[in-house]
């Protein structure tokens, strides 16, 4: 089978600074994928290049078997989007910029309003359809960036800490619309602090530190390969070499407890 | 969804943007949602008068609507500046000068946040709209919102000089406007490069800031002064002399054509200025498009995090310690110190007033004309630093909000019984930090004019400053300091209670005077009055 995206020795710098040193990469129609990785690592670089958002990179990206360099914009209908910093045109209403996003994707005013609006409703925010986004709440306003980012049906959802201030029962239905989505084939790149979900939902891990893949597979992969045991958690602190936080944690609160002086 | 006529006329042009291999229906797009947020952003510097907002936020104010009937208002003075002569290389540089001014400071002040705007790449880019759309329509967007402030601003005499100066003088004017628009994008870029090359993103921010704050300290004078000055010149009468200095100033070179064409004035700097007025605008435009790409990596620059900043608290402290007894007293006159002089929001609305307490005074003197001004030590003219007081109504009302108001829950959750304590210690952090500096400086200058020969005098006003100010605190309806947004602001220039208020100071003045017809009235008052103070603090908080 051939991948649906496929990165070759991908390098970037800012300044002297690499932050991307050689990523190689295929990914497969139809995975969920847990790209994790410390702050600084380079996951956000990654997702931005090949969204087309950081040019002025070295080596080769093909998706659906182009080159993303020589083949335009046309990829980017079948990519959808969440970024982490929520980033969103917060002085329109959710109908504007809803249907905003959806015309920028080649739908039509009344299509993209109808989409919209329904998955307002299901998400269980349609009471704020028409107020602007500055009002909304940190999980609502997440909610709406999702919706942004499935508008367009596309085939490969780039998900940036996507359940990020969504209370308890929006990630359970979440979840599983990530799951259905899977069933039918689409492929999600998910990134994430959270490792529990991580380790629950991807049935491969990609962890990156420092510009590199340290490790590739599934869960139980990435145990054998790292002989080592525990949880997702765990072993993401050993690999990438932090093992003080106990020592740390200690001296926080003995910190806290210091009494006045 | 409305739709924007400007748009309906870029239709018109279809054909020649596709030409270009720019997707159409896409960048209509983005420039329909871009004008819709600019109608949605409140002007920073023109409508903080009519800022007060509805909760139903259906009925869609269009705040760049109104920010363009200020500057039409402001656009009407330029006729006087037409139609007064034909003295062109004076007039015009006038004209152009207030124009260069006005469409520079609204577009650092308005726009900047537009031109700065990193996320929305994100937004946009991240779906399928290819660099050249994109990029076309944030020209465009730049281009229209800019011509809008040109046609309102030169509009009046736009039309005007056609009847009064006759075809070619009006195209003329049109043609360098469009020059002008062009010169001015490019230099505010270039200035925006060269600050963010050598500092960092913050700091830029608060260079806009202090740009906002100087434009709304000049709108405010500009009314008054353009009329005031208006009777000084006698423009026809006016030569012209040559000098170096003068080829550095843009508004001259563009009022060289004028003089060039029309009065048929060939001389060498006339022609020299007519050549810099159309080769540099277009010098900049090439510039600008070899330098855009470095402008956008500088961009990345404005949300990276601050170096290390060195600790600069220890004065504060040094002050605080020195000023207030209490130790709660002391934390929030620190931590009101600080917000009145980072919080940007507080800073806009509050120091303006500070500027214009310190011209008010000079400037009340210098439209007084003096004859001679060597016999001012003979005179009461002093007492004019009781304009400075207008500013502590504005800013003691003002101290309940703030951009970052959110921030406010801690005070709820604070473990202090005696809440007057913050109040206190911020109405002591405003005396300190803003009183008292302006209050200095007027004094300085004063104290020059009259040979240090007033320094009894100046004593009386600074105590009465501080009475002044536990009477407006008294006045005003209690309140916790940076607790609410500056959208629900009041109307807190004009009205009932700035009147009321700018009397009362007034009474202060007059009340002065008279102490100074009683012998030794000030020395005995300078006394009494410190005592006053000690006492009437205690009382008020």
């Amino acid at each position: 089978m051939e991948p649906i995206i496929s990165i070759r020795n991908l390098r970037k710098c800012y300044g002297d600074k690499e932050v991307l040193k050689g990523i190689n990469l295929d990914i497969y129609k139809g995975e969920l994928i847990g790209y994790i990785g410390p702050n600084g690592a380079g996951k956000s670089t990654t997702v931005k290049i090949i969204l087309g958002l950081i040019g002025d990179y070295s080596g080769e990206i093909r998706i659906f078997g182009e080159d993303i360099k020589a083949c335009g914009v046309e990829y980017k209908k079948k990519i959808g989007y969440v970024p982490e910093t929520a980033d969103m045109y917060e002085n329109l209403t959710a109908r504007e910029y809803l249907t905003f996003i959806g015309e920028l994707y080649g739908m039509g005013y009344d299509e993209a309003n109808r989409k919209a609006e329904r998955l307002m409703d299901l998400f269980g925010i349609k009471n704020v359809y028409d107020a602007r986004i500055s009002s909304y709440s940190k999980g609502m306003k997440q909610k709406t960036l999702i919706i942004s980012a499935l508008i367009n049906n596309p085939d490969i959802l780039f998900l940036d800490e996507p359940l990020s201030g969504m209370d308890a029962n929006s990630v359970m239905v979440f979840k599983e619309v990530m799951a259905e989505l899977i069933k039918m084939g689409k492929t999600i790149f998910y990134s994430s602090h959270i490792m529990e979900v991580v380790e629950k939902i991807s049935k491969r891990i990609i962890l990156i530190n420092k510009g590199e893949i340290i490790a590739d597979g599934t869960f139980e992969d990435i145990k054998d390969q790292s002989m080592m045991e525990g949880s997702l958690e765990k072993i993401f602190n050993q690999l990438t070499g932090f093992e003080d936080h106990e020592r740390i944690a200690k001296e926080i609160v003995s910190t806290v407890v210091e009494g006045e002086r | 969804m409305k739709d924007f006529k400007i748009l309906k006329i870029l239709d018109l042009f279809k054909i020649y943007f596709e030409k270009l291999g720019i997707n159409y229906p896409v960048m209509r797009k983005i420039l329909h949602v871009k004008l819709l947020l600019d109608g949605r952003r409140t002007s920073a510097v023109l409508s903080n008068k009519n800022s007060k907002r509805k909760d139903n936020e259906k009925e869609d104010k269009n705040y760049f609507a109104i920010s363009l009937v200020g500057y039409f208002i402001l656009g009407l003075f330029l006729i006087l500046y037409i139609v007064i002569g034909k003295n062109f290389l004076l007039q015009m540089s006038l004209v152009f000068g207030f124009i260069m001014f006005v469409m520079m400071t609204s577009l650092i002040a308005d726009f900047s946040s537009v031109l700065l705007d990193s996320s929305e790449k994100v937004i946009i880019l991240s779906r399928p709209v290819d660099n050249k759309t994109y990029n076309m329509a944030k020209i465009l967007h730049i281009f229209i919102y800019i011509s809008m402030i040109t046609l309102s601003i030169s509009g009046p005499s736009l039309i005007v000089s056609l009847f009064r100066h006759g075809i070619t003088f009006f195209l003329i004017y049109l043609f360098e406007i469009v020059l002008i628009s062009l010169f001015v994008i490019n230099l505010t870029t270039f200035i925006y490069l060269l600050v963010l090359r050598f500092f960092s993103g913050e700091k830029l921010k608060d260079i806009i800031n202090y740009i906002q704050i100087i434009l709304t300290i000049a709108i405010s004078f500009g009314y008054q002064m353009i009329f005031r000055f208006f009777n000084f010149l006698d423009i026809n009468k006016m030569g012209y002399k040559d000098s170096f200095w003068k080829y550095l100033l843009p508004p001259i070179w563009f009022s060289g054509p004028f003089e060039l064409l029309i009065n048929q004035n060939s001389s060498k700097h006339v022609t020299i200025y007519s050549i810099l007025a159309i080769v540099v605008p277009i010098l900049s435009i090439i510039i600008y498009i070899k330098l855009i790409p470095s402008f956008e990596s500088y961009l990345l620059k404005l949300n990276s995090v601050e170096g290390k900043n060195k600790n600069k608290d220890k004065f504060t402290v040094f002050l605080s310690k020195l000023i207030c007894k209490e130790r709660y007293e002391r934390t929030f006159f620190r931590f009101a110190t600080k917000m009145m002089k980072n919080e940007r929001t507080f800073k806009l609305k509050v120091y303006p007033s500070l500027g214009i307490a310190i011209i008010f005074p000079f400037f009340m003197i210098i439209s007084m004309n003096l004859k001679d001004f060597s016999n001012i030590i003979n005179t009461k003219l002093y007492l004019w630093i009781y304009m400075t007081f207008t500013m502590i109504p504005t800013v003691i009302w003002l101290l309940e909000y703030s951009g970052n108001y959110k921030g406010a829950w801690i005070f709820e959750t604070i473990p202090i019984n005696e809440k007057s304590v913050i109040n206190k210690g911020t109405v002591k952090a405003a005396i300190v930090n803003l009183f008292m500096p302006v209050f200095v400086l007027v004094s300085i200058v004063f104290l020059i004019f009259y040979k240090m020969k007033i320094f009894d005098q100046i004593l009386v006003v600074g105590i009465n400053m501080i009475l002044y100010t536990i009477t407006i605190y008294k006045m005003s309806r209690k309140f916790i300091p940076f607790t609410k947004p500056f959208e629900g602001v009041e109307n807190t220039v004009g009205g009932i209670k700035a009147l009321l208020t700018t009397a009362l100071a007034g009474v202060y003045a007059i009340f002065h005077y008279l102490i100074t017809k009683i012998p030794f009235g000030t020395y005995i008052y300078v006394l009494l009055g410190l005592i006053f103070v000690k006492v009437s603090w205690k009382k008020v908080f």
